[in-house]
């Protein structure tokens, strides 16, 4: 038997009000695969990987990581139900999830927010906590800045440190939601390469980006999102070059 | 005409009776509306219609009535249910809840002040809804909870003069018998209200002890020019009664 997807979503919907964000959408993971999504403003990318860890809640569909339902369960009686708030926090750090505004707590170091989750919700010593999240940082080339305050890092530090932040509760899958949209041209770069060495190190990951150059070296499997569906799906190279979708060629060719 | 300072010092002790009083009534209003209006303030903001209408009521019912009127009510509905309490009882209570529904509406919007991120990025990692806000939301509301809260507290102080209609021996109520005495209604009320300031005065500084210990490390992060806005707009007077 194989081990299941990391991730496995099966008819995947959201709305809000009249509004379809999110229209019935499948998608399997696998280990160390990277996904990149790509698509237009507004077509239901961050709703999409909001749906993932229920911090959107989906009207239907079913969410596992590697076999396990996160959210809503089938139940016993026949069809599905929400799963207690307990068993989702206890699903949630099974899977990270970096903003596009990084969101680091702004009361706490660079280091704190890399260690206080681990500390609370695993239960780990402070101290070794707190040398692990060291050891991220400084991997992350941001030794020196432990001590320092959100507000006193740059963008692309802050995007680093929130990344460690994620890292640090050991999600089997990473979820990305434009990570360097945020980001000052010059520093875009830091933080896609971290990026790929996460990728390189075998982690699972879902990545929205408008970066191609990134999807295309980086991706196993690029998915093109339209209207809440996914539109088109593939290698980058096939997607990208060969774009069989009018939408897609459209979609592409703002990027020449 | 001329102060005669000695209808002060002779009667000091009752001065200082109805102080101690005032204290007694607005600690116990200030700490118990403020410990009913975190779960108020947490109901209103709930998605669920069942859970936030019941909470808006609440806020409104209270906010809507003028103290005095809202102290008669108490004191003379609450029998009607079985209810005897003591006359400073029921104004401790009452003061309470009219301070809770301004509380609530200020820890709401201390909630609200923090951004939404905040919130989901805690939630994403795995913290439970109220760890969140404990360890999240709290330590950044501060800045806009602290100079608002504080406005309402002194606030209360002065409303508690209110139970003197209940003849509660609080400061007012020492001033008036004073002045009965007395008949020297200036020397009273000038005494009677450098007390009050005093009161309040410590109370305003009470709270800014506990920004500095609470929040002068939350506090870091952020600018100077938000702390500013902050303390701007906890300007604005309330409670209106
Ligand atoms: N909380 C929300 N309330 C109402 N509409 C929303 C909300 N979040 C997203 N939407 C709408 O859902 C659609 C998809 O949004 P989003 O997932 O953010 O798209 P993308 O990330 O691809 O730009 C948009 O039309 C957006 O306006
Ligand atoms: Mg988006």
């Amino acid at each position: 038997m194989t081990a299941p997807p990391v991730l496995s979503v099966r008819g995947l919907r959201k709305s809000f009000g009249a509004m379809t964000a999110v229209a019935g959408v499948d998608l399997d993971v696998e280990a160390g695969e990277i996904v990149c999504i790509i698509g237009p403003s507004g077509c239901g990318k961050s709703t999409f990987l909001r749906c993932i860890n229920y911090l959107e809640r989906p009207d239907e569909g079913t969410v596992r990581i590697a076999g396990d339902y996160i959210g809503r369960e089938p139940a016993a009686a026949g069809g599905t139900r929400l799963q207690s708030a307990r068993q989702l926090d206890r699903m949630r750090p099974r899977v990270g999830l970096v903003f596009q505004q990084f969101h680091l707590w702004p009361h706490l170091s660079a280091l704190e927010n890399v260690a206080r989750a681990p500390i609370r919700l695993r239960g780990v010593d402070r101290s070794e906590a707190e040398a692990q999240a060291r050891a991220l940082l400084a991997r992350f080339g941001l030794a020196a800045k432990a001590g320092r305050m959100p507000a006193d890092l740059s963008g692309g530090e802050k995007q680093r440190v929130a990344i460690a932040r994620a890292l640090a509760m050991k999600p089997e899958l990473m979820l990305f939601d434009e990570p360097t949209s945020a980001l000052d041209p010059e520093v875009v770069g830091d933080v896609l390469r971290l990026m790929k060495e996460l990728a390189e190190e075998g982690m699972t990951m879902v990545v929205v980006t408008h970066e191609l150059g990134f999807a295309r070296k980086v991706a196993d499997r690029i998915v093109f999102f339209d209207a809440g569906r996914i539109a088109e799906m593939g290698p980058p190279d096939e997607l990208i070059d060969r774009p069989r979708s009018e939408r897609l060629r459209l979609f592409l060719s703002h990027f020449q | 005409m001329t102060l005669d300072l000695s209808i002060i010092t002779d009667n000091a002790g009752l001065f200082a009776q109805g102080a101690v009083a005032t204290v007694y009534i607005s600690v116990a209003a200030i700490i118990s509306g403020l410990l009913i209006a975190f779960p108020v303030a947490l109901l209103r903001l709930s998605p669920r219609r069942v859970m936030s209408w019941p909470a808006v009521a609440y806020v409104e019912l209270f906010r809507n009535i003028p103290f005095i009127v809202m102290l008669s009510l108490f004191f003379y509905g609450l029998p009607f249910f079985g209810l005897r309490l003591q006359p400073m009882t029921t104004g401790i209570v009452a003061l309470a809840l009219f301070g809770s529904a301004y509380f609530a509406e200020i820890v709401r919007g201390a909630i609200l002040s923090v951004p939404r991120g905040q919130m989901e990025s805690a939630r994403a990692i795995g913290m439970s809804y109220l760890r969140a806000l404990r360890e999240i939301i709290f330590p950044q509301m501060l800045r806009f909870f602290i100079p608002a809260a504080t406005n309402t507290s002194i606030s209360l102080v002065k409303e508690s003069a209110v139970l003197a209609t209940l003849s509660v021996a609080e400061l007012t109520y020492q001033g008036l018998i004073v002045q009965g005495q007395t008949f020297a209604p200036f020397e009273v009320f000038l005494a009677t209200a450098t007390i009050y300031w005093g009161l309040t005065a410590l109370l305003a500084a009470g709270f800014r002890t506990s920004e500095r210990r609470l929040g002068g490390q939350a506090q870091r992060g952020f600018s100077s020019r938000h702390r500013l806005a902050a303390r701007y707009l906890s300007l604005e007077p309330e409670p209106r009664s």
